[in-house]
């Protein structure tokens, strides 16, 4: 089946479908994470204090998003908000310590363009999917993901270097850099 | 884009260790947020509920106002702290 564009997921949310919700928040849990934790380098108590501040600013302001395909930089605008007003916060209780936002950019840049791979990945045969994400995104061992996918860890290794050939050639069939920014 | 920029975009892209360390790049976040987040439509409906309830109801607005997070952890309602910010603001103006 198709995967819902960002801007029917939003019109879905709006009517308070709650498959489109999930959705949503899966979609890009791992981006608003990102930005948190390796863009701002929150601490993990501040970091899920705004990964939940950030998805509940979401469902309350979605209504104001003036384009449905444009949430992507919205929610990405809305962490970077809320992730300096923690780090103002924290710096104001605490001024000794310095806020290091120096290579805060470099680090959102990768994000977004991880996110794009993502957007690829998501095209290729479900066992690619798993056996890349585990390997890459969940640092999981090769015994690990034979044993979740039921194959022989000795098939890993050549497994992941299939998929991510697959991967690779997505990504060449992919218009840069807008294409899947409304997925 | 420019023509630099398109190169050094398609270079990266066909780079094998780059899609590698892009694929690193975006972990899932710890267990348990995912479904809090998702949990959060249903915890609001819970909050505007009770609170309803508490324009008509003295003693169900002296407890959230007594202690909120207690008020709201008895309805099942997550008491987290843009909640419980929503919450207050709310009982203020009410």
């Amino acid at each position: 089946m198709r995967a819902l564009t960002d801007a029917e997921v939003v019109a879905r949310c709006r009517s308070h479908d709650g498959d489109a919700w999930n959705e949503l928040v899966e979609r890009y849990s791992r981006y608003v994470y990102a930005i948190c934790v390796q863009g701002f380098r929150l601490a993990p108590q501040d970091a899920e204090d705004v990964f939940q501040e950030v998805f509940a600013k979401v469902y309350e302001q979605l209504d104001r998003l003036r384009d449905d395909s444009s949430l992507r930089p919205w929610l990405a605008q809305m962490t970077r908000t809320t992730c300096i007003d923690r780090l103002r916060s924290a710096a104001r209780q605490q001024p000794a310590e310095e806020v290091e936002l120096a290579d805060v950019d470099h680090v959102l840049e990768l994000v977004e363009e991880a996110l794009t791979v993502r957007g690829a990945l998501a095209t290729l045969p479900e066992t690619c999917q798993e056996i890349l994400d585990r390997f890459f995104s969940r640092d999981q061992s090769y015994r690990a993901i034979g044993d979740a996918l039921d194959l022989p860890a000795g098939t890993i290794a050549s497994r992941i270097s299939r998929c991510l050939e697959r991967l690779k050639s997505a990504m060449e069939e992919t218009e840069p850099p807008q294409r899947l920014a409304d997925r | 884009m420019t023509s630099h920029d398109m190169t050094s975009y398609d270079m990266k892209r066909y780079d094998i260790e780059h899609l590698a360390e892009l694929l690193a790049a975006l972990p899932p976040p710890p267990e348990g947020w995912v479904a809090a987040a998702q949990a959060l439509p249903g915890h609001r409906q819970g909050l505007d509920v009770l609170l309803a309830q508490a324009e008509h109801d003295a003693e169900l607005r002296a407890r959230l106002i007594g202690d909120l997070e207690a008020a709201l952890t008895e309805s099942g309602i997550e008491a987290s702290p843009h909640l419980l910010e929503l919450a207050r603001e709310r009982l203020r103006r009410a």
